[in-house]
């Protein structure tokens, strides 16, 4: 090695760092737009989004409380079609095709809420007990096999049952159902990756534990999590819809779980509408989420990565 | 430990060694007193077959060792650095009075007592490791830049700095970044114009380095393989990314572990040569671990053959082969393939290596020795001297027993 070279030879050029994270974002984009099925499932997911976002433009908001579904007693029972009723009206007067486009974002809510949380928890509590192993990991699993031997959604109806029926209750009871299934996958992946060679060579380096779990356990963690996460966007709001049915969240408010338990009584009567475009709905959302999950589990492959 | 002062020619010296590992049947002694010293600037093959704790002894220089269900059960492993001025890595600045070395002697550390962070000091500074697959040693999904950049800013912060022209800076935050030891809050200062401009100096002096590592190791164009990732690159390239990696601060001591079995042979023979070269320019010593016995002979100054946990023989490469004087020792020479033998008459020493559960208190390798006298059973060999600079753990020839085996001359003939 000859001298350092002298301050004013260093140039600045761009940040490389970052072009070549776009660049793989870039490369994942293409393999996941190269799966038509996957495509299906971005579309639906774009227009559930932007019913989401552009909801107060799509229907008049309810005054006060938009998430409250509007009653117009004078106009209950109408078919779809009906002047100004485009998916009809239920039994109590509430327009359909108004709890379809707010329930929309109730129902993202309700995923962005349960997932986020329970990912970032899961996640955590996960790479704990991977990490530490012994007793610690020990203890760790032992909770999360208690909450895995109670059936999904017998442990959420009981525990949205005891803290009450509403909508930010059905949250927390789906939260505290759901985080174990992160912390089972992070703990596996994180014992899977410590024993490999790179993480040694990382050691070898001199690198802190921090730094060996941020930047070489963690990334090469994600990818189960990411996926799994993708799909109980989905199966979130099918839960959810299930504990709003069953009249675990308030009464009258703009979700399709609640639309279809309101419809069901007419169903027999002929009445199809109020039930069936909700459950379609939610049908879609689940559907959607599927799909995405499945496209993204191929994409993030890294054994397909080359091809 | 006065009397415990190496030799001024020895880097490292490995003191009865004892790596245990707790598994369900029993304890397994991996390593079961191991001594053996490393001398400045040399190559040390330490070869044997699979299962006989070479990787162990090796590991155990970095404490690299999976812990629990390892332990150390008992031993030493000395070190002594040669300390080189970290601020300009040997190339002589201000600090260090251009001699290139820190005013004080590198001490003497038992390297499996030092604390964690000493630990950390030493690791991909002083004492550097290889590993056998490429493949598996390289972190996906970070770039090859950035996973080199590391080295540098574990153990050459202030270089960067001086190169990146900031080496009088104040800026906690540049200097933790340079550091590789950024706070969160600190991700907010760098967010600044000012301080942003000079993170993207010092992230130019690391790529500089970087670059400079890896043209050492005869990487074309190494600029453009800062930006690619590892699965991109063939194994031969992948393998000088990591000889760059470990050979980045100048070790004294270069701990390769089988690092050409994941190659062909070709390429092979070019990384053998890049080590060799490398190794002669930094006066780096070599741990080379390995089976391959004509790869050994080839490129070590001295060879320690192991077996089931203990070393059985050691002593200069030309003494072992032209005098193998251990039966282990032997039996491999034989199972190696040359071109003198008429085909198929391969031989191999029968059996496998035992395990090593709870071992009994006589030679090893008992059971597969086709030399194997009765004391053998009864009798636990220690290394001792045949030449001045050759032992041999074996009762064959010891003239101070009245059993020992017959040489293995008289029993040929």
């Amino acid at each position: 090695m000859t001298n350092p070279p002298q301050s004013s030879n260093i140039t600045i050029t761009k940040d490389s760092a970052f072009s070549v994270k776009i660049n793989r974002f870039l490369a994942l984009l293409q393999r996941l737009l190269s799966n038509p099925t996957t495509v299906i499932g971005l579309i639906i997911i774009g227009l559930m989004l932007s019913m989401a976002i552009f909801a107060p433009w799509i229907t008049t908001a309810n005054i006060p409380d938009p998430y409250q579904m509007p009653r117009d007693w004078g106009a209950v029972r109408k078919p779809p079609g009906e002047m100004g009723y485009l998916l009809g009206t239920t039994n109590e007067g509430g327009d359909v095709f108004y709890g379809i486009v707010w329930g929309s974002r109730t129902s993202l809510q309700l995923s962005i809420y349960v997932v986020g949380s329970t990912m970032i928890i899961g996640t955590i509590i996960g790479s704990i007990a991977g990490l530490l192993g012994g007793w610690v990991d020990e203890v760790l699993m032992r909770i999360v096999d208690v909450f895995l031997s109670i059936p999904e959604l017998i442990f959420a109806l009981a525990i949205a049952a005891v803290l009450g029926p509403s909508f930010t209750n059905i949250i927390i009871a789906l939260s505290l159902v759901i985080w174990v299934k992160y912390a089972r996958i992070m703990r596996a992946q994180v014992l899977q990756i410590k024993q490999n060679d790179f993480v040694d060579a990382a050691r070898i380096v001199g690198d802190s534990k921090f730094n060996i779990y941020i930047k070489d356990i963690l990334p090469n963690a994600v990818t189960p999590v990411t996926v799994q996460a993708t799909l109980d966007m989905g199966n979130v709001v099918l839960i959810g819809a299930t504990l709003s049915f069953i009249g675990l969240s308030e009464a009258g408010i703009a979700e399709w779980g609640v639309l279809v338990s309101e419809g069901q009584a007419g169903i027999a009567s002929g009445r199809w509408w109020a039930s069936t475009f909700p459950g379609l709905m939610i049908f879609l959302w689940a559907l959607a989420f599927n799909l995405l999950g499945d496209g993204l589990r191929d994409a993030l492959d890294p054994r397909l990565e080359d091809r | 430990m006065p009397n415990n002062q190496f030799e001024n020619n020895v880097l490292a010296k490995v003191k009865d060694l004892k790596v245990h590992f707790n598994s369900k049947r029993g304890v397994v002694h991996a390593v079961d007193g191991v001594d053996f010293e490393i001398l400045n600037g040399e190559t040390l093959g330490l070869v044997g077959e699979t299962g006989c704790g070479k990787s162990v002894t090796g590991r155990s220089f970095l404490r690299l060792l999976p812990i629990p269900p390892g332990i150390i059960k008992g031993g030493a492993v000395n070190f002594k650095a040669n300390l080189v001025c970290t601020r300009c890595s040997g190339r002589g600045c201000s600090e260090c009075g251009k001699s290139g070395h820190k005013t004080e002697k590198g001490e003497q550390v038992d390297l499996l007592k030092i604390s964690d962070t000493r630990m950390r000091e030493i690791r991909g500074d002083r004492i550097a490791m290889i590993f056998q697959d490429p493949g598996k040693a390289l972190n996906p999904t970070l770039t090859v830049g950035a996973q080199m950049a590391e080295v540098f800013l574990q153990h050459r912060s202030l270089e960067i700095l001086d190169m990146a022209g900031l080496g009088q800076i104040k800026n906690k935050a540049i200097l933790r970044f340079a550091k590789q030891d950024v706070k969160l809050f600190d991700k907010i200062l760098l967010l600044l114009p000012k301080a942003r401009k000079q993170k993207l100096k010092v992230q130019e002096a690391v790529k500089i380095m970087v670059s400079k590592a890896l043209s050492e190791t005869q990487v074309p164009n190494p600029l453009k393989l800062l930006d690619r990732f590892p699965h991109e690159l063939s194994g031969g390239m992948r393998q000088r990314v990591m000889i760059a990696q470990a050979l980045a601060c100048n070790p004294d001591l270069l701990i390769a572990d089988e690092p050409t079995t994941a190659l062909d042979v070709t390429v092979e023979a070019r990384i053998l040569e890049l080590i060799r070269e490398l190794q002669l320019k930094r006066k780096t010593s070599v741990l080379y671990i390995s089976h391959d016995l004509s790869l050994v002979r080839r490129i070590c100054d001295r060879v320690a053959v192991m077996y089931a946990g203990r070393i059985v023989e050691i002593g200069k490469a030309e003494e072992i082969f032209a005098n193998p004087s251990h039966p282990y020792t032997r039996g491999l020479m034989a199972a190696v393939p040359s071109n003198g033998i008429p085909r198929g008459s391969l031989s191999a020493i029968k059996g496998t290596v035992p395990e090593l559960i709870d071992p009994p208190d006589s030679c090893r390798f008992s059971g597969r020795c086709p030399y194997e006298v009765n004391g053998c059973r009864v009798n636990d060999p220690k290394l001792r001297k045949i030449t001045e600079s050759h032992s041999v753990a074996c009762f064959i020839n010891d003239a101070s027993l009245s059993w020992c085996a017959p040489s293995f001359e008289e029993e040929r003939v």
